[in-house]
Protein backbone atom coordinates (compact mmCIF):
# COMPACT_ATOMS: atom_id res chain seq x y z
CA UNK A 1 0.00 0.00 0.00
CA UNK A 2 2.81 2.30 0.97
CA UNK A 3 4.79 1.38 -2.16
CA UNK A 4 1.71 1.94 -4.32
CA UNK A 5 1.28 5.35 -2.79
CA UNK A 6 4.89 6.26 -3.58
CA UNK A 7 4.55 5.08 -7.20
CA UNK A 8 1.29 6.98 -7.69
CA UNK A 9 2.87 10.01 -6.07
CA UNK A 10 5.89 9.82 -8.44
CA UNK A 11 3.59 9.47 -11.46
CA UNK A 12 1.46 12.44 -10.35
CA UNK A 13 4.58 14.55 -9.76
CA UNK A 14 5.95 13.54 -13.19
CA UNK A 15 2.68 14.51 -14.88
CA UNK A 16 2.57 17.85 -13.04
CA UNK A 17 6.22 18.49 -13.93
CA UNK A 18 5.53 17.64 -17.60
CA UNK A 19 2.54 19.97 -17.76
CA UNK A 20 4.50 22.74 -16.02
CA UNK A 21 7.43 22.28 -18.36
CA UNK A 22 5.23 22.46 -21.44
CA UNK A 23 3.56 25.62 -20.14
CA UNK A 24 6.86 27.27 -19.31
CA UNK A 25 8.35 26.78 -22.80
CA UNK A 26 9.52 30.23 -23.87
CA UNK A 27 7.60 32.00 -26.60
CA UNK A 28 10.63 31.73 -28.87
CA UNK A 29 9.83 28.09 -29.42
CA UNK A 30 6.39 28.60 -30.83
CA UNK A 31 7.70 27.55 -34.25
CA UNK A 32 8.40 23.87 -34.61
CA UNK A 33 12.12 23.64 -35.20
CA UNK A 34 13.79 20.43 -36.20
CA UNK A 35 16.82 20.90 -33.98
CA UNK A 36 18.66 18.06 -35.65
CA UNK A 37 18.29 19.45 -39.17
CA UNK A 38 21.62 19.55 -40.95
CA UNK A 39 22.63 19.87 -44.56
CA UNK A 40 26.10 18.52 -45.14
CA UNK A 41 28.22 19.86 -42.30
CA UNK A 42 25.94 22.85 -41.73
CA UNK A 43 23.36 23.00 -38.98
CA UNK A 44 20.35 24.62 -40.66
CA UNK A 45 18.03 23.95 -37.72
CA UNK A 46 17.79 27.67 -36.95
CA UNK A 47 17.59 28.72 -40.58
CA UNK A 48 14.61 29.28 -42.80
CA UNK A 49 11.94 26.74 -43.61
CA UNK A 50 12.90 24.64 -46.63
CA UNK A 51 11.88 26.17 -49.94
CA UNK A 52 10.83 23.41 -52.30
CA UNK A 53 10.63 19.67 -51.84
CA UNK A 54 12.29 18.72 -48.51
CA UNK A 55 13.24 15.34 -49.97
CA UNK A 56 15.01 16.84 -52.99
CA UNK A 57 18.47 15.27 -53.44
CA UNK A 58 20.29 18.61 -53.49
CA UNK A 59 20.05 21.48 -51.03
CA UNK A 60 21.30 24.98 -51.69
CA UNK A 61 22.19 26.67 -48.40
CA UNK A 62 22.34 30.44 -48.84
CA UNK A 63 24.02 32.62 -46.22
CA UNK A 64 22.72 36.13 -46.68
CA UNK A 65 22.08 39.54 -45.19
CA UNK A 66 18.92 41.48 -45.99
CA UNK A 67 20.91 44.70 -46.43
CA UNK A 68 23.47 43.20 -48.80
CA UNK A 69 23.17 44.55 -52.34
CA UNK A 70 24.93 41.52 -53.83
CA UNK A 71 22.27 39.32 -52.18
CA UNK A 72 19.73 41.58 -53.85
CA UNK A 73 21.50 41.02 -57.19
CA UNK A 74 21.48 37.25 -56.69
CA UNK A 75 17.85 37.28 -55.61
CA UNK A 76 16.81 39.14 -58.76
CA UNK A 77 19.24 37.81 -61.36
CA UNK A 78 20.07 34.20 -60.45
CA UNK A 79 17.49 32.86 -58.02
CA UNK A 80 14.47 33.03 -60.38
CA UNK A 81 16.14 30.65 -62.88
CA UNK A 82 17.25 28.28 -60.09
CA UNK A 83 13.74 28.31 -58.68
CA UNK A 84 12.19 27.55 -62.04
CA UNK A 85 14.64 24.88 -63.19
CA UNK A 86 15.60 23.12 -59.97
CA UNK A 87 13.35 23.99 -57.02
CA UNK A 88 9.97 23.85 -58.72
CA UNK A 89 10.95 20.63 -60.47
CA UNK A 90 11.97 18.96 -57.19
CA UNK A 91 15.61 18.57 -58.18
CA UNK A 92 16.81 20.84 -55.39
CA UNK A 93 15.58 22.81 -52.42
CA UNK A 94 16.85 25.95 -50.72
CA UNK A 95 17.48 27.02 -47.14
CA UNK A 96 18.31 30.61 -46.21
CA UNK A 97 20.56 31.06 -43.21
CA UNK A 98 21.18 34.55 -41.87
CA UNK A 99 24.60 36.09 -41.87
CA UNK A 100 23.49 39.42 -40.46
CA UNK A 101 26.68 41.46 -40.21
CA UNK A 102 26.38 44.52 -42.42
CA UNK A 103 24.64 47.01 -40.12
CA UNK A 104 22.45 47.45 -37.08
CA UNK A 105 19.25 46.87 -39.07
CA UNK A 106 20.46 43.54 -40.48
CA UNK A 107 19.82 41.37 -37.37
CA UNK A 108 16.46 43.07 -36.84
CA UNK A 109 15.38 42.30 -40.41
CA UNK A 110 16.43 38.67 -39.95
CA UNK A 111 14.47 38.45 -36.69
CA UNK A 112 11.44 39.93 -38.44
CA UNK A 113 11.54 37.14 -41.01
CA UNK A 114 11.16 34.59 -38.19
CA UNK A 115 8.29 36.57 -36.71
CA UNK A 116 6.66 36.20 -40.13
CA UNK A 117 7.44 32.47 -40.02
CA UNK A 118 5.28 32.21 -36.90
CA UNK A 119 2.40 33.13 -39.19
CA UNK A 120 3.57 30.80 -41.97
CA UNK A 121 4.71 33.71 -44.12
CA UNK A 122 8.49 33.37 -43.93
CA UNK A 123 9.20 33.22 -47.65
CA UNK A 124 6.66 35.91 -48.51
CA UNK A 125 8.33 38.23 -45.98
CA UNK A 126 11.82 37.21 -47.14
CA UNK A 127 10.90 38.01 -50.75
CA UNK A 128 9.37 41.30 -49.73
CA UNK A 129 12.57 42.39 -47.97
CA UNK A 130 14.64 41.66 -51.07
CA UNK A 131 12.11 43.28 -53.36
CA UNK A 132 11.99 46.44 -51.28
CA UNK A 133 15.67 46.63 -50.38
CA UNK A 134 17.11 50.12 -50.73
CA UNK A 135 20.72 50.81 -51.57
CA UNK A 136 21.71 52.47 -48.29
CA UNK A 137 22.85 50.22 -45.44
CA UNK A 138 21.14 51.35 -42.21
CA UNK A 139 19.45 54.06 -44.24
CA UNK A 140 16.14 53.40 -42.47
CA UNK A 141 14.47 51.14 -45.03
CA UNK A 142 14.79 48.13 -42.67
CA UNK A 143 14.29 49.83 -39.31
CA UNK A 144 11.77 48.44 -36.84
CA UNK A 145 8.92 50.65 -38.02
CA UNK A 146 9.42 49.74 -41.67
CA UNK A 147 9.70 46.04 -40.80
CA UNK A 148 6.34 46.29 -39.04
CA UNK A 149 4.88 48.15 -42.00
CA UNK A 150 6.04 45.37 -44.36
CA UNK A 151 4.25 42.83 -42.14
CA UNK A 152 1.13 44.95 -42.24
CA UNK A 153 1.18 45.16 -46.03
CA UNK A 154 1.55 41.37 -46.22
CA UNK A 155 -1.60 41.02 -44.14
CA UNK A 156 0.08 39.49 -41.09
CA UNK A 157 -1.47 39.71 -37.64
CA UNK A 158 0.03 43.04 -36.63
CA UNK A 159 -0.26 42.69 -32.89
CA UNK A 160 1.37 39.28 -32.93
CA UNK A 161 4.14 40.40 -35.28
CA UNK A 162 4.92 43.57 -33.36
CA UNK A 163 5.07 41.84 -29.99
CA UNK A 164 7.33 39.20 -31.53
CA UNK A 165 9.69 41.75 -33.07
CA UNK A 166 9.76 44.00 -30.00
CA UNK A 167 10.55 41.07 -27.72
CA UNK A 168 13.73 40.30 -29.65
CA UNK A 169 13.07 36.62 -29.06
CA UNK A 170 14.77 35.51 -32.26
CA UNK A 171 17.99 37.42 -31.68
CA UNK A 172 19.80 34.28 -30.45
CA UNK A 173 18.54 32.36 -33.49
CA UNK A 174 20.03 34.97 -35.82
CA UNK A 175 23.29 35.01 -33.83
CA UNK A 176 23.47 31.23 -34.07
CA UNK A 177 23.00 31.37 -37.83
CA UNK A 178 25.65 34.06 -38.23
CA UNK A 179 28.03 31.93 -36.16
CA UNK A 180 27.29 28.96 -38.45
CA UNK A 181 28.39 31.09 -41.39
CA UNK A 182 31.63 32.08 -39.65
CA UNK A 183 32.31 28.50 -38.56
CA UNK A 184 32.00 27.35 -42.17
CA UNK A 185 34.38 29.95 -43.52
CA UNK A 186 31.81 32.16 -45.21
CA UNK A 187 33.59 35.47 -45.79
CA UNK A 188 30.89 37.60 -47.32
CA UNK A 189 27.34 37.52 -48.54
CA UNK A 190 25.78 35.88 -50.36
CA UNK A 191 27.67 32.66 -49.63
CA UNK A 192 26.44 29.26 -50.71
CA UNK A 193 26.90 25.61 -49.96
CA UNK A 194 25.46 23.23 -52.50
CA UNK A 195 24.91 19.99 -50.67
CA UNK A 196 24.41 16.87 -52.77
CA UNK A 197 24.33 13.15 -52.11
CA UNK A 198 28.10 12.88 -52.55
CA UNK A 199 29.31 15.97 -50.79
CA UNK A 200 29.09 19.73 -50.67
CA UNK A 201 30.61 22.59 -52.61
CA UNK A 202 31.12 26.13 -51.39
CA UNK A 203 30.43 29.13 -53.62
CA UNK A 204 31.13 32.76 -52.80
CA UNK A 205 29.30 35.79 -54.12
CA UNK A 206 26.35 36.53 -56.35
CA UNK A 207 27.48 34.16 -59.08
CA UNK A 208 25.46 33.79 -62.28
CA UNK A 209 23.02 30.99 -63.01
CA UNK A 210 25.46 29.25 -65.37
CA UNK A 211 27.79 28.45 -62.43
CA UNK A 212 24.97 27.04 -60.30
CA UNK A 213 23.66 25.04 -63.25
CA UNK A 214 27.06 23.48 -63.87
CA UNK A 215 27.43 22.43 -60.23
CA UNK A 216 23.83 21.29 -59.78
CA UNK A 217 23.92 19.23 -62.99
CA UNK A 218 27.12 17.46 -61.98
CA UNK A 219 25.66 16.68 -58.54
CA UNK A 220 22.34 15.37 -59.82
CA UNK B 1 46.28 67.67 -76.01
CA UNK B 2 46.38 64.49 -78.07
CA UNK B 3 49.91 65.42 -79.14
CA UNK B 4 51.06 65.42 -75.52
CA UNK B 5 49.47 62.01 -75.00
CA UNK B 6 51.14 60.78 -78.20
CA UNK B 7 54.48 62.16 -77.00
CA UNK B 8 54.29 60.25 -73.73
CA UNK B 9 52.98 56.99 -75.11
CA UNK B 10 55.30 56.94 -78.13
CA UNK B 11 57.76 55.60 -75.58
CA UNK B 12 57.04 51.86 -75.35
CA UNK B 13 57.92 51.81 -71.64
CA UNK B 14 55.01 54.15 -70.79
CA UNK B 15 52.65 52.34 -73.12
CA UNK B 16 53.38 49.03 -71.39
CA UNK B 17 53.00 50.70 -68.00
CA UNK B 18 49.60 52.12 -69.04
CA UNK B 19 48.41 48.74 -70.27
CA UNK B 20 49.60 47.08 -67.04
CA UNK B 21 47.83 49.68 -64.88
CA UNK B 22 44.63 49.45 -66.93
CA UNK B 23 44.42 45.68 -67.00
CA UNK B 24 45.37 45.14 -63.35
CA UNK B 25 43.00 47.85 -62.08
CA UNK B 26 40.17 46.70 -64.31
CA UNK B 27 40.45 43.02 -63.43
CA UNK B 28 41.05 43.78 -59.73
CA UNK B 29 38.06 46.09 -59.44
CA UNK B 30 35.81 43.78 -61.45
CA UNK B 31 36.71 40.91 -59.10
CA UNK B 32 36.12 43.04 -55.99
CA UNK B 33 32.78 44.25 -57.34
CA UNK B 34 31.77 40.70 -58.31
CA UNK B 35 31.65 41.19 -62.06
CA UNK B 36 34.31 38.49 -62.37
CA UNK B 37 34.53 35.29 -60.34
CA UNK B 38 37.59 33.06 -60.25
CA UNK B 39 36.14 30.12 -58.31
CA UNK B 40 34.97 27.49 -58.98
CA UNK B 41 35.12 28.61 -62.62
CA UNK B 42 36.41 31.79 -64.20
CA UNK B 43 33.25 33.57 -65.22
CA UNK B 44 32.21 37.16 -65.85
CA UNK B 45 28.79 38.71 -65.92
CA UNK B 46 27.10 42.09 -65.59
CA UNK B 47 23.93 41.69 -63.52
CA UNK B 48 21.08 43.89 -64.68
CA UNK B 49 20.99 47.15 -62.77
CA UNK B 50 24.77 47.26 -62.29
CA UNK B 51 25.73 48.49 -65.76
CA UNK B 52 26.51 52.03 -64.57
CA UNK B 53 28.87 50.73 -61.89
CA UNK B 54 30.65 48.70 -64.57
CA UNK B 55 31.07 51.77 -66.79
CA UNK B 56 32.52 53.76 -63.85
CA UNK B 57 35.06 51.00 -63.14
CA UNK B 58 36.19 50.97 -66.78
CA UNK B 59 36.45 54.79 -66.74
CA UNK B 60 38.51 54.86 -63.51
CA UNK B 61 40.85 52.18 -64.85
CA UNK B 62 41.29 53.99 -68.17
CA UNK B 63 41.90 57.38 -66.56
CA UNK B 64 44.37 55.87 -64.06
CA UNK B 65 46.20 54.20 -66.93
CA UNK B 66 46.37 57.56 -68.70
CA UNK B 67 47.26 59.83 -65.79
CA UNK B 68 49.78 57.77 -63.82
CA UNK B 69 52.24 57.08 -66.70
CA UNK B 70 52.00 60.73 -67.80
CA UNK B 71 52.99 61.86 -64.34
CA UNK B 72 55.81 59.31 -64.15
CA UNK B 73 56.99 60.63 -67.55
CA UNK B 74 56.87 64.16 -66.19
CA UNK B 75 58.88 63.21 -63.10
CA UNK B 76 61.43 61.15 -65.05
CA UNK B 77 61.95 63.43 -68.00
CA UNK B 78 61.58 66.83 -66.42
CA UNK B 79 62.68 65.87 -62.87
CA UNK B 80 59.73 67.88 -61.58
CA UNK B 81 57.96 67.60 -58.25
CA UNK B 82 55.74 64.67 -57.47
CA UNK B 83 52.81 66.88 -56.50
CA UNK B 84 50.63 66.11 -59.52
CA UNK B 85 51.41 62.43 -59.22
CA UNK B 86 49.60 62.35 -55.88
CA UNK B 87 46.37 63.51 -57.56
CA UNK B 88 46.42 60.47 -59.83
CA UNK B 89 47.22 58.07 -57.01
CA UNK B 90 44.57 59.55 -54.70
CA UNK B 91 41.97 59.37 -57.47
CA UNK B 92 42.84 55.77 -58.24
CA UNK B 93 42.78 54.69 -54.59
CA UNK B 94 39.47 56.44 -53.85
CA UNK B 95 37.91 54.89 -56.94
CA UNK B 96 39.16 51.44 -55.99
CA UNK B 97 38.12 51.68 -52.33
CA UNK B 98 34.53 52.57 -53.17
CA UNK B 99 33.70 49.19 -54.57
CA UNK B 100 35.95 47.10 -52.37
CA UNK B 101 33.93 47.45 -49.20
CA UNK B 102 30.47 45.97 -49.13
CA UNK B 103 29.13 42.49 -48.53
CA UNK B 104 32.28 40.90 -49.96
CA UNK B 105 35.31 39.44 -48.21
CA UNK B 106 37.02 42.82 -47.71
CA UNK B 107 33.96 44.35 -46.08
CA UNK B 108 33.58 41.26 -43.92
CA UNK B 109 37.24 41.41 -42.87
CA UNK B 110 37.02 45.13 -42.04
CA UNK B 111 33.83 44.65 -39.98
CA UNK B 112 35.23 41.59 -38.21
CA UNK B 113 38.45 43.43 -37.34
CA UNK B 114 37.18 46.88 -36.46
CA UNK B 115 33.66 46.13 -35.22
CA UNK B 116 31.12 48.93 -35.34
CA UNK B 117 33.68 51.47 -36.60
CA UNK B 118 34.47 49.13 -39.50
CA UNK B 119 30.78 48.58 -40.12
CA UNK B 120 30.18 52.34 -40.29
CA UNK B 121 33.11 52.81 -42.67
CA UNK B 122 32.06 50.00 -45.01
CA UNK B 123 28.44 51.16 -44.90
CA UNK B 124 29.60 54.66 -45.95
CA UNK B 125 31.73 53.30 -48.81
CA UNK B 126 28.88 51.08 -49.98
CA UNK B 127 26.11 53.67 -49.63
CA UNK B 128 28.06 56.27 -51.56
CA UNK B 129 29.84 53.93 -53.96
CA UNK B 130 28.64 55.66 -57.13
CA UNK B 131 29.22 59.28 -55.95
CA UNK B 132 32.66 58.31 -54.59
CA UNK B 133 33.60 56.78 -57.93
CA UNK B 134 32.36 59.88 -59.75
CA UNK B 135 34.51 62.04 -57.42
CA UNK B 136 37.49 59.77 -58.17
CA UNK B 137 36.87 60.22 -61.89
CA UNK B 138 36.70 63.98 -61.31
CA UNK B 139 40.05 63.97 -59.46
CA UNK B 140 41.65 61.88 -62.21
CA UNK B 141 40.22 64.14 -64.94
CA UNK B 142 41.50 67.28 -63.22
CA UNK B 143 44.91 65.63 -62.74
CA UNK B 144 44.92 64.69 -66.43
CA UNK B 145 44.21 68.23 -67.63
CA UNK B 146 46.70 69.85 -65.25
CA UNK B 147 49.35 67.31 -66.26
CA UNK B 148 48.78 67.95 -69.96
CA UNK B 149 48.90 71.70 -69.37
CA UNK B 150 52.04 71.36 -67.32
CA UNK B 151 53.74 69.15 -69.93
CA UNK B 152 52.82 71.61 -72.67
CA UNK B 153 54.42 74.47 -70.78
CA UNK B 154 57.37 72.63 -69.31
CA UNK B 155 58.26 70.86 -72.57
CA UNK B 156 57.57 74.01 -74.54
CA UNK B 157 55.53 71.73 -76.68
CA UNK B 158 54.45 73.08 -80.05
CA UNK B 159 51.49 71.11 -81.38
CA UNK B 160 52.14 72.39 -84.94
CA UNK B 161 55.68 71.10 -85.03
Amino acid sequence: MNKKGVIIGVIVIAIIAGVAASLSVPASETVNLDMGRTHGTISTAMGSPILGDPSAPITIVEFGDYQCHQCYNWFHNTKPAIFQDYIETGKANLVFVDMAFLGRDSPKAAQASYCAEEQDMYWEYHDMLYNLQESKIDGGWANTERLKAFAFSLGLDNELFESCLDSGKYSKRVQYNTQQARDHGVRGTPGFFIVGPDGQQQLGGAQPFSVFKQILDTMA
Amino acid sequence: MTSVVRLVFSNLKYLILALAIFSSMLVGLLILSEYIFLEPYVVSHIPSGTEFGFILIVTISALSALVLPMNIFRINILKKSKQKMSGGIVGSIIGAAAGACSCGPIGFAVISTFGSVGATATAFLTNYEIPIRIIAIGILAITYFTTVKSLKIECKFDPNS
